[in-house]
Parts: C-alpha cells; structure tokens; sequence
C-alpha cells in the first residue's frame, strides 16, 4: 500500500470526476426535476399525479410483475438448469456453460428481434398450433406481457444460471450426500440443504434478473410494441411523444427506487433466512 | 563518517497513518556487517527495514548512509538492495531480463551490460536458467534469481526479508552458507529480518531483537543466547523458567521463595529447561507432564514456583508422571535479566 | 433409463433449445429468399446478406458503433487504468466514494442516463452528437473497465513495483515497465468487454442518437419499424459471429474469463 495521497488523488480524480460530471450530477439533476413545483420550492404532487393515472399504475404493476415473475421463474429453470450443468463431466461441464454464456455476447436487438419470427402472425408457434389443429386464426402472442415475460426470461436466464453454478461449485461437496445419509428426501435435501448453501448466488443473480427487467428497453419496445408498455418504455414515450419531462423524471426516480429496493430487499431476506436457522 | 557508523538510524520514528510502529530507534551498523533484525510480528522489524530501503517516509529522525543523509532520498536512489519474502521477480521477464533490469535502468548496456549480468547468474549458480521465466523455477532458485538481482547492483546495503523462512529445511541450509559466501566475497553490509531466533543466532554477526517499535536488545549471537537482557529476549530465546527478583526472592506464582544460593543483583532471572538441576535440590515438584526429545528428555514439574520446565540428557533413567522429584534453580547458572515485563 | 438419469439431458436440452434456438432461427431466415422474414425460410439466397453490405444507413451507423465501441472503451480504460491502479495500490482518501462514483453508470438505467445527459450537458452546453454519444458511452463503459483492470491489478503482487523502484525505476517507470506488461491480459479483457457492451447499448443511445448519427442497434430497430425483411435478421447474424468471433479468440489468447 503507497502512502502518497496527492498521487493517488491525481491517479483517481480524473475517472471519478468525469463519471461525477457526465454522469453523477445530470442524473441527480433529472431526478431532482420530479419534486420541483412550477411555482418553485419543492412538492411532490409529480407523484401524486403520476400514480393517480390509471394507464401509469398499469405500467408500473406490470412492471413490477413482469420483472418478479422472471425472477422466480428464472430462478426455477436456473436451478434445474445449473445442478445439471454442475454434474457434467469437466470438459461437458465447460462446453455447456459457454453455451449458457453465448447469448450475452449477442446483441440484445438480435436475440429479441427472433421472437418475431417464433411468435408473429405467422410464426412458428402459430404454425404449428394451426397445424396441430389447435386454433384456427392465429394467436397474437407478440405486442402481449406473453411476448415481453418470454423475451426477458431469455435476456436474463443466463446471469440466473451462472450465478447459480458458481454458488453450487462453492457448495461443499460432500453436503448432499450428508444429507442422503442422515435420511432427507430430495425435496428436504433442496430445501435444507442446497437452498440455504447457495442463498448468496441465487440473491446475486435474482438481483441482476430483476434490475435487468426493470431496466431493459429493447424487449419491450419491440415485444411490448406501443401498447404493452413497462416503465422504461413508457419514459421513453413521456420525452418522445409527450415532451413530458416531469412525468420522465417520476418514471427514472422509481426506477432506481425500485433497484436499489430490490437490492436491499433480496439481501434483507437472505440475512433474515440466516438468522431464523442460527437460533437455537 | 566514523567506521561504526556506515548506516545510521538516529531517533527514527515510522508511522502508518497515525499509527506509531517505529519510535524513537537508534542503531549504527558497521560497514560489512551482517545484522538481524529479531523479533516478533508487528515489532516493527519490517518497518524498519522498509523505512531503510526508502520505501516508507520517515516521519521524524534520520537514516545515514556511508556519510549521507539518505532521510529524504527517494528510494531509487539509495543504492539500497532488497529481497524480499516474495522475490517479487517481474513474472513478464526472464531471469536474464530480471537480472538485468536495474543495470540497463543505470544505463549499461551491450558486452558490460552481458558480463555483469552472466557474472552475476553465475555467483548464484544459474547461468543455465537465463532464458526461463520466474515461474518456471522452484522457490530456492527463484530467491536466488531475486539475490542476484540485488547484487549486480553493487548496494551499499542489502536487505533481505524473511530470506529463509520460504524454503524447505535442506534448502533452508544451503541458503544459509550462500549468503554467508556472498557477504564474505562482495563485503556488503546485510540487514536481514527474521522471527526465527535460530536463523538470526546462525547467520548474524549482531542481532537486534525488537520489541513494540523499539530495540529490546543488540549484541552477538553469544550475548543475546547466553546474556538476555529483558524476560522478552530470554524468552524469545529460549529461556522458560523466567522469574523477577524482589529483594534477593523470586517472585512466583506460589509467592516469595528464597533461593539456595546467593541471589545475584537483578530484575529477574532466567534459566533454560537445560539449566535446572534435576534429581537433587532443595525444592520439590511433581512430575506432570514428560517428553522425549531424541537426545533428551523434558519434564513439566508441579511446584511451589508454578510450572518447571527441566531437561536433561536422554540417557538417564526416565521419571514417571506423578513422580516426586528434587530439583534447584541454581543461581549462579541464571541469566541476569536488568529489565522485567 | 429411470426418470432421474433423463432429467439432466431433458433440462439441459430444454434450457439450451430455449436461449439458442431463437438465435439459430435468425441464422438460417438470413438465407432466405423470401421478401419478408420468415421461418422456415423460403428458399435459399444469399441475397439478405448482401443487402446488408449496401443499406447506407448500415455502413453509417456501423462506423459510428465501431468508432464508439473503440473510442470509447479506449477512453475508459485511459481514466480506469489510473483509477483502478489508485484503488488498489493506494491508501486513497474517499476511496469508497470513488468506486461508487466510477461504477455507478452500471447501476442506474441506460435510459436514464442518456436523457440525463441530454438534458442537462447536450442541450446547454450545445454539445454535438458524435461527442455526447462518445462521452455517454465512456461513462458507460468505465465501471467495466475498472472492475476488470482492478481485478488484474489485484491478482498481482504490489511488491514488484518496489522491488523495480530499488533498482532505479520511477514510480511511473515502475507502472510501464513492470505493472503494465503484466496486466496485458486483464486490459485486454476490459477492451472487449467494453466493446461488447459499447456496440450492443441501446438504451444510453436511444435519446442521444440525432439526425443521421445513430449507432448499429439503434438504427437495426429503426429499419425494422419501417421494413419487414430478413436484412435485419442477416445484420444480426453477422454481428453475432462477429462478437461470438472476438469472445472466442480472446478467451482462447487470453483467458478472458479469468477477468470477467
């Protein structure tokens, strides 16, 4: 560890005062904007008013929904998903897990752009519930929650799965075993067992699911199109259509609220689990 | 510059942050010595040792070397080696590469660059490594690599921390006689830091054992294994039987007890397990715990004194737990101890 | 075979048709001959992919992605590198502050920040589009850039800087000589990952974006709103080769995983 604080200043400043300038300061502004009334001082009537709305309490449950049922969702799949990944051979183990990894590196805009194609008026889901004989106009799957809940739980099932795999490779090895031994069912072994031993990873990827959700744009704009709206959506609809730059800065407070909420919410619940099982 | 003084550190204070580590520390070193700093984790010995090679500001006091004050130096100017516990070999470079890097820093370059740089891998035995990268080599090669890289740059002083306590007993003894052989062919002053007693009392011409920041004790081998000063020292040597003195008494845990000869004038006293008579004597003990050593053998006694440690030779028939026996502390075995903490 | 030994090939097969297969339909309606996008393609042609290449709204906003993704990860590494260095080596005054500021970017909407900047920099201070969408995207970046090039930073022991200080070097000479070499990797890494992200970022874009200047993604979805073909559907192809391309070599060249 150096001591020079005036070179460790120099090395730092320029980094943390540009995030703080280009970044920092523009954002707090923007949200600042919400609370400030036309006559000056400051109110918070921005919110009253943008909750008293119907369409904009629609856009924030669905919001809110949407990105709790990917999390829970991804959360089921990612288990199942991470413990067969996790007893692979090691070469398997690798090739598997880069596939889990390859969508990330993919463009957002392509990933949500082929659910287009699979759910469309005349997409392969359409297709083939026709030919099954199972409807006879097509469904309209897309512009629906539908389309938007299968494009983010494919955006965002990965970050669940790896975080999942590497809370499970941390697991001690021996622990389900143990509890085979000691007589747990499956069920029990899940839930006794490898539930609490891998809190930490499902938190960790339950958050960047959910803050994913709530902040991802494109899947919604496409999926969603100018209809099904979330709260990124409808804020970029409130500057673009509407000039509406109060309501936008509503919309970004809650946002972050709800990030940072959610943060402190999945972290709250993994503590309190911890606690409730070190009491005697 | 008089010759006991080739590195001077007068009223030298050290601190991290506001935390004090080093207070007030006197110590002159004689061109070619090679000295140990002594002591325990968090003594300062480190701190020192890195306030020398001008890697940490002194905050107040002053560092002389060869008749320059050297406080203010930076450190890339001090002539100054270190090896450290690590190595701290650049992992991108070559052993020829790390060797040559502080001369080529100095400018040398082309055939005097090469000869010093071969003279140099080939005084630690490595001139067939030169192309390998650090991590190709064991740690005992590695800590030579990390050697030769000090010495091609001729320094005033060498420091050397913890130099042994990362090899294996075998190497541990050769490393030993190396830098013993490089400091009798090349002259330069060592300063090397250690915890182990046994290191300092094998390798160095002086040992200062260190103590909370502050000298505890400098002297040869002999003086600080023989003649501790402080109940610290003797027990950082060995010493386990370590008592004060109160009016020609010891002081123990069992209260006042008058010794069976005369009692010297003193803080306190100490004796080796080596140092207790054992079989005769005026006090008794119980005999609580026993083991065998090789060569010898150690008893745990029960007495009015507290715990005893005894040891004698091996040879001798073997007393049970349990057993009553005589012993004596003789006074006149005792290291004097003039401080007591 | 009994139920348990068929759950992990059904599941992986399931999870892995769920998040790739979507991608292998964009791949193969990119051959189709067909007019609109389709699967099963109708026919196959090269056509789609060839149009890519002379859609000149595409070459444009290609070059600015690119010069985005390069500029500006360039320049978050010029800020982060420092930075990260200071955080790791240093005892710096306020150094939680500095981490929150520089990674902030990462927490808060893409959305967001973009309007913000918009709003309150690209407005009153006149500033051009190329430049706000540059900034927007180093800003976007440099908490990337930091996490990884820290990450390196902490993997290597400070001594060798000390020790390269002992044999004459600068503190600075110290950085490139010694540090600099062995953090190559982890540098590496950042870039592309910063690339990657810089190229696929829409959301920062979206309001920065002006007449005529406009990066890749944004401009893939402005087509797609007007025209139904699979040009969209071979652009992404393209580009997702491209990044699988990059992804793979580095991981190949330089353990990329090792920083990410």
């Amino acid at each position: 560890m150096f001591q020079n604080r005036a070179e460790a200043l120099a090395l730092a400043l320029p980094a943390a005062l540009f995030a703080a300038a280009v970044f920092l300061v523009p954002v707090v502004i923007l949200l600042s904007d919400g609370f400030r009334s036309p006559v000056g001082g400051w109110t918070i009537s921005a919110y009253t008013d943008f909750f008293s709305n119907t369409l904009n309490q629609t856009v924030f449950l669905r919001t809110l929904k949407l990105g709790a049922l990917v999390t829970v969702v991804s959360a089921v799949i990612g288990y199942a998903a991470a413990f067969a990944i996790v007893n692979l051979e090691p070469g398997a183990k690798g090739r598997m897990t880069g596939l889990v990894v390859l969508p990330l590196m993919i463009s957002p805009v392509a990933r949500t752009y082929a659910w287009i194609v699979i759910l469309g008026r005349t997409g392969i889901v359409n297709q083939a519930f026709q030919a099954l004989g199972l409807t006879e106009a097509p469904l309209r799957i897309l512009f629906s929650e539908t389309a938007i809940f299968i494009g983010l739980l494919q955006l965002f099932l990965p970050l669940m799965i790896i975080s999942l795999i590497s809370a499970l490779e941390n697991m001690p090895r021996d622990a389900i075993p143990a509890a085979r031994v000691l007589g747990a069912n499956w069920f029990q072994v899940f839930w006794k067992v490898v539930l609490p031993l891998t809190k930490e990873g499902l938190v960790i990827g339950g958050t960047l699911v959910f803050t994913g959700c709530l902040t991802a744009y494109i899947t919604p704009a496409i999926l969603g199109g100018s209809k099904v709206l979330m709260l990124e959506t409808l804020l970029y609809q409130q500057v673009s259509v509407s000039n509406n730059f109060v309501s936008a800065s509503v919309i970004a407070f809650i946002l972050i609220v709800m990030s940072f909420a959610a943060n402190i919410l999945l972290k709250r619940v993994a503590t309190a689990r911890n606690k409730m099982r070190s009491q005697p | 510059m008089s010759d006991a003084s080739y590195l001077s550190l007068e009223k030298l204070t050290l601190a991290y942050g506001d935390t004090v580590a080093v207070a007030d520390l006197d110590l002159d070193i004689r061109k070619g010595e090679l000295i140990a700093l002594l002591g325990p984790s968090g003594c300062g010995k480190t701190t020192t040792m890195r306030a020398i090679a001008g890697l940490l500001p002194v905050k107040s006091g002053r560092v002389r070397l060869d008749g320059a004050d050297m406080t203010r130096v930076p450190a890339n100017k001090r002539a100054v080696g270190l090896v450290f516990q690590s190595y701290a070999l650049f992992p991108h470079l070559s052993v020829y590469e790390n060797v040559a890097f502080g001369l080529k820093l100095k400018g040398m370059r082309g055939a005097e660059l090469d000869a010093k740089v071969q003279a140099g891998l080939k005084s630690v035995g490595l001139s067939s490594f030169a192309n390998r990268k650090p991590a190709e080599l064991s740690g005992g090669q590695q800590q030579r690599v990390a050697l030769a890289r000090s010495m091609v740059m001729e320094p005033k002083v060498l420091l050397l921390d913890e130099p042994l306590s990362n090899l294996d007993a075998r190497l541990r003894l050769e490393m030993r006689t190396e830098l013993q052989r490089v400091q009798k062919e090349t002259g330069v002053t060592m300063i090397f830091v250690t915890h182990d007693q046994a290191e300092a009392l094998a390798l160095a011409d002086r040992i200062v054992v260190m103590k909370g920041g502050a000298i505890e004790q400098i002297g040869t081998p002999e003086d600080i294994y023989n003649r501790p000063v402080s109940s610290f020292v003797a027990d950082f040597v060995g010493f386990e039987n370590i008592f004060p003195l109160e009016g020609g008494q010891l002081r123990t845990s069992g209260g006042l007890i008058e010794l069976s000869g005369e009692a010297p004038s003193a803080a306190g006293l100490a004796w080796r397990p080596r140092m207790v008579t054992l079989g005769t004597g005026p006090f008794r003990g119980t005999v609580r715990g026993t083991s065998f050593a090789g060569d010898s053998r150690e008893y745990l006694l029960d007495t009015s004194f507290g715990a005893i440690k005894a040891e004698v030779e091996a040879g001798l028939p073997a007393h049970a737990l349990g057993a009553d026996l005589l012993f004596d502390l003789p006074a006149e075995k005792a290291a004097l101890l003039s401080k007591f903490s | 075979m009994n139920a348990r030994s068929l759950f992990i090939p059904a599941t992986l097969f399931l999870v892995i048709a769920f998040l790739i297969g979507p991608f292998l339909i964009i791949v193969a309606a990119s051959f189709s001959a067909g007019e609109t996008l389709a699967f099963p393609p109708q026919g196959f042609s090269l056509r789609w992919i060839a149009k890519v290449f002379t859609v000149e709204s595409f070459q444009a906003s290609f070059a600015m992605s690119l010069f985005l993704a390069i500029g500006g990860t360039a320049a978050a590494l010029v800020l982060g590198i420092p930075a990260s260095y200071a955080l790791s080596r240093y005892k710096l005054p306020g150094a939680e502050i500095v981490r929150t500021v520089v990674s902030a970017p990462i927490i808060v909407p893409g959305i967001i920040v973009g309007l913000a900047l918009l709003r309150y920099i690209v407005v009153p201070f006149q500033v051009g589009i190329t430049l706000a969408l540059f900034v927007a995207h180093t800003a976007l970046v440099l908490p990337y850039a930091v996490r990884v090039v820290s990450a390196s930073l902490d993997n290597l022991r400070s001594d060798i800087e000390e020790a390269a200080v002992l044999l004459g070097s600068s503190r600075l000479g110290a950085f490139f000589r010694v540090v600099m070499p062995n953090i190559r990797g982890g540098i590496m890494s950042a870039f592309i990952l910063g690339f990657v992200t810089s190229f696929n970022q829409v959301p920062v874009s979206l309001f920065l974006s002006g007449p005529g200047v406009r990066t890749l993604p944004v401009d893939m979805i402005a087509y797609m709103e007007i025209v139904f073909d699979p040009s969209v559907a071979a652009l992404s192809s393209l580009l997702a080769f491209l990044s699988i391309g990059i992804v793979f070599a580095a991981e190949r060249f330089l353990g990329f995983s090792r920083y990410v």
